[in-house]
């Protein structure tokens, strides 16, 4: 336990060194993060020209939602997208081999080894928003509620980590679809709209087969007090559930990989 | 003229044979393009609560946003990103050697490209009109030839419009980022966030005479019959002054830009 955390030290250390190094870019950067936090929080501004509530939701309540959907969209970006997303990338290039033989746990090389470190400006920012819709609401949540909130946007994070893992795995067995992580953002941006606005089957679908309910929906109602403390149990062990079958499913593809070329 | 043409249907070949190639990437990017469906499940429950938005009812607003999305396959272009690739790394002197402007490399390589497009999305999209007994597209002869001309206009001022901006590439390694900064502004803009008549007069009067309607708004209108015949005059005299002024910002700067390349690479 020692030994990994030594070692994200040393690589998360070295990725900001590198970071530093491109001063301007981070700048720039970060302004464009500002720029599309407020492209997302004014693109459903129009909506609320014709009607004060959307099944119930203010603006400023959805925006909480918009919030979230931010951050873990940052955190994807900044964590998924430079490791779990590249597994295809490192079979290709043989990079994968060259892991496997290091003494170190290879889940954990593949999920943590590589950090977007100015992406995690996304994820502060969406929470700046998720602040910014509560002061608008005047609706501060009370402490247990915040941790509430911390707990099921961690389960969140765990959950979209344990989809992208399950499905890049796939792709060891089915041969490589490049950019199949295409399919997470596409799946994380239906997380952009809280539960209630979708109906029928889809409903189902975002609840029941894919929990985008959980990972949006659920936090934002966590923050706004409309959550029963129970459903937490439901979000923390979809979550440890999901993450135990990767881990497992992971090691049982490494038992057939036989590396690109050979 | 003729030996021009061949060069172009090789060059869409050659682009066509790596768009096959990547099957699969194609068919991903597809569905990845959520967003104005997401658009749309809003407007929909909108309508279902308070009721019709502006007379637009329920069928309208699948209409548009089916149309849109099919709208924007066919006009979006990448070419900023290639534009910045081969400037940033040289390879465009491998280009500058053809006998052929560099410009037609990259637009026969986007028709390639847009080759794939139809095939895929046509039949998904006459499909789901043919079973959905609320939307249709029947807007007489007339206006389907309009829509048709006025995607191909669309693509044009994309095209025109992107390599403008690519053109700040000479100068610049932030090319594609201030292309996405003007893109994102556009979004709003064009009728890809929600259609422009919903959107407060002012904004609707500002946005009828900027280029991003033309992307989208603006064809899709024409689809689902929202537009007279007037407006849709009006409309093509707007991009047509468009595409006079990205192609002759984008001329200009590619002669000022190619003397400071080669004045690098020398």
């Amino acid at each position: 336990m020692h030994t990994y955390l030594r070692l994200i030290a040393i690589f998360y250390k070295n990725a900001w060194l590198n970071e530093l190094e491109y001063r301007m870019n981070f700048w720039v950067n970060s302004l464009f993060s500002i720029f599309w936090l407020i492209w997302a929080a004014l693109s459903v501004r129009i909506f609320f020209f014709y009607t004060d509530r959307i099944e119930g939701w203010s603006y400023h309540e959805l925006l909480v939602v918009i919030g979230i959907y931010f951050t873990l969209n940052g955190y994807n970006q900044m964590l998924l997208h430079p490791n779990v997303s590249r597994i295809p990338e490192y079979v290709r290039l043989g990079t994968l081999d060259h892991l496997l033989t290091k003494p170190i746990n290879s889940q954990f090389l593949v999920s943590l080894r590589n950090v977007n470190i100015y992406k995690g400006g996304d994820v502060l920012l969406g929470l700046g928003l998720v602040g910014y819709a509560l002061w608008q609401l005047n609706r501060w949540p009370s402490l247990g509620q915040l941790g509430l909130f911390v707990v099921l946007l961690l389960a969140a994070a765990v959950l979209l980590y344990s989809f992208s893992l399950i499905l890049q795995t796939l792709n060891l067995w089915l041969g490589n679809v490049e950019r199949s992580d295409m399919l997470i953002y596409a799946l994380l941006e239906t997380g952009r709209l809280p539960i209630n606005f979708y109906h029928g089957w889809i409903r189902q679908v975002f609840t029941v087969i894919i929990p985008i309910a959980l990972m949006t929906t659920l936090p934002a109602q966590a923050l706004l007090g409309q959550l029963p403390w129970r459903s937490i149990a439901v979000s923390v062990g979809l979550a440890a559930t999901l993450f135990a079958f990767g881990a497992a499913f992971w090691r049982s593809a490494l038992g057939y990989y036989t590396s690109a070329s050979s | 003229m003729l030996e021009f043409m061949r060069v172009y249907y090789i060059l869409s070949k050659v682009a066509w044979a790596k768009a096959l190639e990547n099957r699969s990437q194609v068919i991903i990017r597809m569905l990845s393009t959520v967003f104005p469906l997401l658009m749309m499940v809003v407007w929909l429950t909108v309508v279902n609560q308070v009721g019709p938005a502006a007379n637009w009812q329920r069928s309208d607003f699948i209409a548009y946003y089916i149309g849109a999305t099919l709208v924007y396959r066919f006009t979006f272009t990448f070419v900023v990103w290639e534009w910045d690739r081969d400037i940033r790394t040289g390879d465009l002197s491998f280009k500058l050697l053809k006998p052929i402007d560099p410009f037609h490399y990259f637009l026969s390589e986007q028709i390639g490209w847009k080759l794939f497009d139809p095939l895929l999305l046509v039949p998904v999209v006459a499909l789901f009109v043919w079973v959905s007994p609320e939307v249709h597209y029947m807007i007489g002869l007339g206006k389907w030839i309009a829509f048709f001309i006025s995607i191909i206009v669309g693509f044009a001022l994309s095209m025109l419009m992107s390599c403008a901006f690519a053109m700040s590439a000479f100068w610049s390694t932030q090319s594609s980022s201030l292309y996405n900064l003007w893109y994102g502004v556009g979004q709003f803009l064009s009728g890809f966030i929600a259609p422009l008549p919903l959107f407060p007069e002012n904004i609707r009067s500002i946005a009828n005479l900027l280029p991003f309607r033309g992307l989208i708004g603006f064809p899709t209108e024409i689809l689902i019959g929202k537009l007279s015949w007037p407006e849709i005059w009006l409309g093509f005299r707007v991009i047509g002054f468009w595409i006079i002024a990205f192609f002759i910002i984008y001329r200009l700067l590619w002669r000022y830009g190619l003397k400071k390349y080669e004045a690098v690479g020398s």
